[in-house]
C-alpha cells in the first residue's frame, strides 16, 4: 500500500487512537496489499469511532472536574461567597474599620485555593490544554463571583 | 467485517477457520515479542487465518488497555509487543478451557 493511502486510511481513526498507534499502524499498512486490507481498515476505523478499544485516555471537562485540584478551588470560592452572603443576610452591609471573622474566613478561603489552582494548572495544562483551560475558566468565574459583592458593596 | 482471510486451503469450506483475534495475538506473542506484520504471518502459519490490519490493531489496542500485552522499544517505525505476566496467565486459562472443550467434544464424537 502506498504511504499516502496508508496515511489517509489511518486518518479515519479517532485522534486519540491515532496519537497512540498511527506511526506503527501506517508502517504495517505499507506492507499490506489489496482492497481487503483497505476495507478491513475502513470497517475497523468506523468501529473504533463507535466502540473505543484503546489509545490515549481522553481527558474531558467532566473527567477533569472530578480531580480534587479542579473542584477544590471552585468549592472554596463558592464557600467564600456563601459565607459573605450569609453574613450580609444576617448583619446587613456593614462597613467596619477593623476586619471581622467573615472577612478573615473569606480571605483564607480565597488565598488558600491559590496553591491548589497553581498545582492544577502546572500539572494539567501541558497534558490536556483544552479541558484544563475550561476548568481554569470555571475556577476564575467562581473566584470573580466571590469577589463581586466585596467590590460592588465596598466591603 | 471481521478480519480474516484464509491462507491455507480449507477442507470443509462451510466451517471456516478459528478466529478470536485477541486470543490469536496472545498465542502469537507466547513464542516471543513480535511487531504487527510478524504477528499476522505467525498467526497465518499457526491457524491459517490472516488477520486484517484493522482487526489486528483492534485486538492489540484492547489487549494493551487490559495490560495483557505491552509495547517494547520501537524498531524504526515498527512497534514490537510482548506478553505481560497477566497476559500469560489469561492465555493459559483460555487455552486450558479450549482444551477441555476440545477433549469433551472429541469424546462425544468417539461415542457416536
Amino acid at each position: 500500500m502506498k504511504p499516502s493511502v496508508a496515511r489517509l486510511l489511518t486518518r479515519l481513526y479517532p485522534r486519540r487512537w491515532r496519537e497512540r498507534y498511527s506511526a506503527e499502524f501506517e508502517a504495517l499498512l505499507e506492507t499490506s496489499q489489496g482492497w481487503r486490507s483497505a476495507a478491513n481498515v475502513v470497517w475497523s476505523a468506523l468501529r473504533e469511532r463507535i466502540i473505543t478499544t484503546g489509545g490515549n485516555p481522553m481527558e474531558s471537562f467532566t473527567t477533569m472536574m472530578k480531580r480534587p485540584s479542579a473542584f477544590i478551588p471552585v468549592a472554596m470560592s463558592l464557600t467564600a461567597l456563601a459565607v459573605l452572603l450569609g453574613s450580609i443576610a444576617i448583619f446587613g452591609v456593614v462597613h467596619e474599620t477593623d476586619e471581622g471573622a467573615t472577612a478573615h474566613i473569606w480571605q483564607l478561603l480565597m488565598a488558600g485555593q491559590m496553591p491548589v489552582l497553581a498545582f492544577f494548572a502546572i500539572k494539567w495544562l501541558p497534558r490536556a490544554p483544552k479541558p484544563t483551560l475550561c476548568v481554569l475558566s470555571l475556577q476564575a468565574a467562581a473566584a470573580l463571583a466571590s469577589m463581586a459583592p466585596v467590590f460592588f458593596l465596598g466591603l | 467485517m471481521r478480519s480474516t482471510r484464509h491462507v491455507v486451503p480449507e477442507e470443509e469450506p462451510g466451517i471456516g477457520h478459528y478466529s478470536d483475534p485477541p486470543l490469536l495475538v496472545l498465542a502469537s506473542l507466547a513464542s516471543g515479542p513480535k511487531h504487527g506484520h510478524a504477528m499476522i504471518e505467525d498467526i497465518a502459519s499457526i491457524c491459517g487465518t490472516r488477520l486484517g490490519p484493522g482487526t489486528l490493531y483492534g485486538a492489540i489496542a484492547r489487549l494493551e488497555a487490559l495490560s495483557w500485552i505491552e509495547p517494547l522499544k520501537p524498531e524504526e517505525r515498527r512497534q514490537p509487543y510482548r506478553l505481560t505476566g497477566e497476559g500469560l496467565r489469561v492465555l493459559r486459562a483460555k487455552l486450558a478451557t479450549l482444551q477441555q472443550f476440545t477433549k469433551a467434544g472429541l469424546q462425544r464424537l468417539e461415542a457416536l
